[in-house]
């Protein structure tokens, strides 16, 4: 008795929808607005059913109702109503699912923005003292004759001419040794972090 | 925007709109015109001089018949293709004619085998085939694309697809009036072969071509009904 009781409702609702859409096609537009609230709450349920995981059923639920409405004049009045709805919803779900998936292949998410880490302006007045004082231990760590060459070359900027008079090495032991603390601090901070 | 807020933007000043005629009209209309464009370039080019031959001939009018049946069916398909809500198998319909059609060829080839051995199914370069398809189904193939368009892009590869099948066979069975080029492998090779790459490259295009609109463009569209 309640199945055919189910039956004659939807037979019946079928038909308010058929009558409505034929109404919009004829440029009724209260009987369109009229179809497109009643089919809302069933649009947002297919939404969430089909694509449980959407990032925004609404947005889709729009997309699914501009289709709609795009395509009105497809509707045959003497065929069914329902077929004809549930193809382009179903069909424009899994386009819009598609076209999500294929932009979210080319975004990286990350929850914080990467920052450059040369430049001091991109960090806090904390972040540039911890780097600052990580430098310091690293190179106090270095044998004597790196660590000046380090303090002469790089931090007080002299040529090499100049820091060979100073310290009576050659230019090119100088530079060996540069590249040695240059090396050694690497490995140190890479070690710590 | 909000969905209901939506809703008022698409009911308000909503243009009546002209439901798409049934599938099977708008493909007899558009194989009628095409018909009688194919039939005015076969006039104007001339038939092949062994044509009074040809028509007495029951595998050419099968191979023939069964390719502008193809044609024809492969229209009512894509149109079909394009109206939410109509079963799939109706884009199955050229499938029997397309079979007929190959199977005439290949039967041909058969009987050139047994008659010939292998030099019977020796491919020579027949390059003309190819840009004269395309040629006598350029009007045709544009022809029902646009009216695809006015479908909806339920199923876009196959629209495209179903509907360079329906230009190019016509374009075929066009070629067989015109180019006498009677061997069996020769016609599969160069002429079907032909129908068969436009048919998958142009498939291979439909999503770029049939896509569902946005709101912008749907607004853009009803104000222009509406001027």
């Amino acid at each position: 008795m309640s199945d055919r009781a189910d039956t004659k409702a939807r037979r019946d609702r079928e038909e308010h929808w058929r009558a409505h859409l034929r109404s919009a096609q004829d440029g009724d537009g209260r009987a369109y607005a009229q179809l497109l609230s009643e089919l809302l709450p069933m649009l947002r349920r297919i939404v969430t059913h089909k694509w449980p995981n959407a990032p925004d059923i609404e947005d889709v639920v729009q997309e699914v109702l501009v289709s709609l409405h795009t395509v009105r004049h497809t509707y045959d009045p003497n065929r069914p109503f329902m077929p004809w709805f549930m193809t382009i919803t179903t069909r424009r779900i899994a386009d819009a699912a598609r076209r999500r998936y294929a932009r979210s292949t080319n975004e990286t998410t990350v929850d914080v923005m990467p920052e450059t880490f040369s430049g001091d302006e991109t960090k806090t007045e904390q972040e540039t003292s911890d780097d600052q004082e990580a430098l310091r231990k690293v190179m106090s760590t270095l044998p004597d004759g790196q660590r000046q060459a380090i303090d002469l070359l790089k931090i007080q900027g002299l040529s090499l001419q100049e820091a060979s008079q100073i310290t009576g090495k050659s230019v090119a032991s100088l530079k060996v040794a540069v590249h040695r603390a240059i090396k050694a601090m690497r490995d140190a901070l890479e070690r710590k972090t | 925007m909000q969905t209901e807020e939506l809703i008022r933007t698409l009911t308000s000043d909503c243009a009546p709109v002209r439901p798409l005629a049934h599938p099977g009209w708008r493909a007899a209309a558009w194989f009628a015109i095409s018909l009688g464009y194919v039939a005015a370039v076969v006039a104007a080019i001339g038939l092949r001089p062994d044509i009074s031959s040809k028509l007495a001939d029951l595998k050419f009018l099968l191979e023939v018949g069964a390719a502008f049946l193809t044609s024809m069916m492969a229209a009512a398909a894509a149109f079909c293709a394009g109206c939410p809500g109509r079963p799939v198998w109706e884009r199955f319909a050229p499938v029997p004619f397309l079979a007929l059609w190959l199977a005439s060829l290949g039967q041909g080839c058969w009987r050139e085998w047994l008659a010939a051995g292998a030099a019977g199914l020796a491919i020579r370069p027949d390059l003309v085939c190819f840009p004269i398809i395309v040629a006598i189904g350029i009007i045709p193939g544009l022809l029902i694309f646009i009216m695809i368009r006015r479908g909806a892009p339920i199923a876009p590869f196959s629209t495209m697809g179903l509907a360079a099948l329906a230009a190019a066979a016509l374009g075929a069975a066009a070629l067989r009036l015109l180019h006498t080029e009677d061997a069996s492998i020769m016609v599969l090779v160069w002429q079907f072969g032909s129908v068969a790459l436009l048919t998958g490259l142009e498939a291979l295009f439909g999503r770029f071509f049939l896509r569902w609109p946005t709101l912008q463009e749907a607004l853009a569209a009803d104000r222009r009904v509406a001027r």
